[in-house]
């Protein structure tokens, strides 16, 4: 517990550090130091005593553009990754994270639908999207749920297929939309695809709250988590109600899948990949397992975005493709690993 | 002693098929129960029902006058901790984190675990011998250490009552006898209530207060394994024939089975044989009757001899004798009611003095009555006749009447089919 307690203190300072760094990476050829400069100058106390020795534009660049996307990337990454680890623990499967079974399917189709009605129809309710997000990663969720239950338990096979077969649907829903929605397709795409380019501060704090209350209500259930690990019926035995601990820790993680899907699309295989490679460190203990995942998932993320950034300067690749380049083969890697069965 | 936990009724159904029917029963505090049956009796259900993971259609489990399904699961926890069969499982938290997880019942959501939590925690596992590997992950532990773990998970639950399912099932023998060891020794110490599903008869015999003989959902007997475990119950409950005998140094019963006798498959013709015997000499006899599907009784024998404990580990039917004791009239005579009621008397090697020389009248009672008589490995009548001449007299008078002497098994068989 000590051991991991340093970790995390370390995986913070680095968390800090990647924030810093990937804020000066981008197209516009800002230095390190202005980049440095620029954002303590907003500090109170210690912006009195640096001047401004560089042109308003770089302000506005790093200020307005670089650091709520970086911020968002971070809080898109952490939570799904809170997400993907709960989603793993619940139902006892490191295959299942929110893309895999399909609830980013049903969050991109609320939202979808929410900027469709947007779009064409004029109508205005931006902070309702991550609502409708969250609605629709939650009705996702039961019928993938209901669907991929066999008696009282859900098997890895089935889960995937539910989530297969609903997210399939729902994508179509979704393409038919966007066929709908004419000129405004575009806009649509490249929500979808994923990506976190001109978003802005609103964005971040549209977010915030439905994460920050999410990953409490996961992380103050963490040891419910733990124990559902040993199995339901031991779980029970311990003094754990089973069925509410899974409908609200699903409800908490639909949530926070939605709020984030709603701001970036579908950035897939993070919340996969993260809570799988942290468990190997750290070990099974949600306690320590869903902050370190929300560190590394952050940490992860807000590096992708900026090789998404750059790598074929000055064209924005979605950072939502490069995590799908990067996960789909640690995501077979797994499914083939299977065979030695898994260990949590 | 006071009643720990009342099942009042209790009945329970899956679907249309009902598992349980009325079950009622007490179990006191310091009680080792057993809960044995054949498979599909309704031992896990029953098991699962004291423990509220099922809920009972009928009737109602209390816990110290409590009733169950007032209570949440938390507090159910903090009562009574359970033993899975199988506590195989697929992720590395180590030892000290299961055990850990047992005082999770005693915590709040937003309370950490403290010194006394770890003081716990480390009692348990000193307790169960599982201290020493703590920090090793429980997936790289063999069976044994792991059904340690689980029970010292199960006391730092600090619970009253601890529910074992079949605890040894996937264990060698060696493992079997040690988790029961500590079973036993925690009952003891801590005067624990222990209820067990068990499977394994023996294992049931030796280590329990008490046992319940469940057959097709309802209490078929209830009471300490010698009145519970005896060839008739099991007979009757498994439709299986076997030998209750004593174990060596316990003395609990101790079934043994009998390989390819089935009363089910026994397609032979099964006859009644009755066996005088006496002293020893028709044990072997009455086992190799028993073992080939006959309806055996014997008589007259003293009590306490080794034809009786034979008789008595059988299930079979017998005329006794007080022991040391010439045989009386009256047994005599309910002797002869036995053999009019067989369809062949085998007299064994027996010995005979002044006492059981009646056993030898009773054997021309049989001829008289045109009951054939076979002597079977009969050994020269003047070597055991300790009655100066008597018991020889009658003996050849039974061979003048047509008793036939058998000395070989095959022989015995033919006579037999």
């Amino acid at each position: 517990m000590k051991g991991n307690l340093l970790k995390i203190i370390l995986l913070l300072l680095f968390a800090l550090f990647s924030l810093g760094v990937t804020t000066t990476i981008g197209v516009a050829e800002v230095t390190w130091g202005s980049a440095f400069k620029i954002v303590a100058n907003r500090i109170p106390l210690i912006g009195s005593f640096i001047t401004a020795d560089w042109p308003s534009t770089w302000e506005t660049i790093i200020l307005q553009m670089r650091l709520p996307r970086v911020t968002l990337g971070f809080l898109v990454g952490a939570s799904l990754s809170i997400a993907g680890a709960s989603f793993q623990g619940l139902l006892r499967n490191p295959l299942a994270d929110p893309y895999t079974i399909g609830v980013s399917s049903g969050a991109a189709l609320g939202a979808t639908i929410a900027l469709f009605l947007q779009t064409t129809l004029g109508f205005t309710f931006q902070p309702g999207i991550p609502f409708f997000a969250f609605l629709g990663a939650s009705i996702a969720l039961f019928f993938i749920y209901n669907l991929a239950r066999v008696g009282r338990v859900v098997p890895v096979t089935t889960l995937l297929l539910a989530g297969v077969v609903v997210s399939s649907f729902l994508s179509a829903v979704i393409s038919l939309l966007m066929l709908l929605a004419g000129e405004h397709i575009r806009g649509i795409f490249f929500w979808l695809v994923g990506g976190l380019s001109l978003r802005t501060w609103s964005h971040v704090f549209l977010v915030l709250p439905y994460v920050i209350i999410g990953s409490a209500v996961i992380f103050f259930w963490s040891r419910d988590l733990n124990v559902i690990l040993l199995g339901e019926e031991a779980a029970a035995n311990l003094g754990i109600d089973v069925e509410r601990v899974k409908k609200i820790v699903l409800v908490a993680a639909s949530l926070i899948t939605g709020a984030v899907v709603s701001v970036s699309g579908m950035i897939g295989f993070v919340g996969l990949i993260i809570p799988h490679g942290v468990r190997m460190i750290v070990g099974p203990d949600h306690r320590v397992l869903i902050p370190t995942s929300a560190l590394v998932g952050g940490i992860y993320l807000i590096w992708i975005d900026s090789l998404a950034r750059i790598i074929m300067a000055p064209v924005e690749v979605p950072v939502g493709i490069i995590t799908a380049f990067l996960g789909a083969p640690f995501f077979i890697y797994l499914l083939r690993s299977k065979r030695k069965d898994f260990h949590f | 002693m006071t009643v720990n936990i009342k099942v009042h009724n209790l009945s329970f159904q899956y679907h249309a098929e009902p598992i349980l029917k009325g079950i009622s029963m007490e179990v006191e505090k310091g009680d080792i129960l057993g809960i044995i049956g054949p498979n599909g009796s309704g031992k896990s259900t029953l098991l699962k029902n004291i423990n509220a993971l099922l809920r009972p259609m009928e009737g109602t489990v209390m816990l110290e006058g409590k009733d169950l399904l007032e209570m949440n699961r938390q507090e159910i926890a903090r009562y009574m901790a359970v033993v899975p069969q199988d506590t195989s499982v697929g992720f590395n938290f180590n030892a000290y984190e299961i055990v850990m997880m047992g005082r999770v019942p005693h915590l709040d959501r937003f309370q950490k675990e403290g010194k006394r939590d770890r003081q716990i925690v480390r009692e348990a596992m000193e307790l169960t011998s599982s201290w020493s590997f703590k920090n090793r992950p429980i997936t790289e532990l063999s069976g044994g250490e792991r059904q340690r773990v689980i029970l010292a998970r199960a006391l730092a639950q600090e619970s009253q009552v601890i529910l074992l399912d079949e605890p040894t099932a996937f264990l060698d023998i060696s493992y079997q006898t040690e988790i029961f060891d500590l079973v036993k020794k925690l009952n003891q110490e801590r005067n624990l209530t222990v209820i067990a599903v068990l499977h394994d008869l023996n294992l049931a015999s030796q280590y329990c207060h008490h046992l319940l003989l469940l057959k097709e959902g309802k209490i078929y007997r209830m009471g300490t394994p010698r009145e519970v475990i005896t060839t008739s119950n099991i007979r009757e409950v498994y439709g299986t024939r076997v030998i209750v005998g004593r174990h060596p140094l316990s003395g609990t019963p101790y079934v043994s089975l009998l390989p390819g006798i089935n009363e089910k498959n026994g397609g032979k013709k099964s006859n009644r044989v009755h066996v005088i015997g006496g002293g020893g000499s028709a044990s072997p006899l009455l086992k190799l009757l028993y073992s080939l599907g006959h309806q055996v009784s014997v008589g007259v024998i003293n009590a306490g001899d080794s034809d009786w404990e034979t008789a008595r580990e059988l299930g079979v039917p017998c005329v006794e004798e007080v022991p040391f004791s010439s045989l009386s009239k009256e047994r005599h005579q309910d002797n002869l009611k036995m053999i009019e009621e067989a369809e062949l008397v085998i007299m064994a090697n027996v010995p005979f003095g002044r006492g059981n020389l009646k056993n030898l009248e009773a054997g021309l009672h049989a001829l008289d009555r045109g009951i054939p008589l076979l002597v079977y490995k009969g050994n020269d009548i003047s070597s055991r006749d300790y009655t100066g001449g008597k018991a020889v007299k009658l003996y050849l008078r039974l061979k003048e009447k047509g008793a036939r002497e058998v000395y070989e098994e095959e022989e015995l068989m033919e006579v037999l089919e």
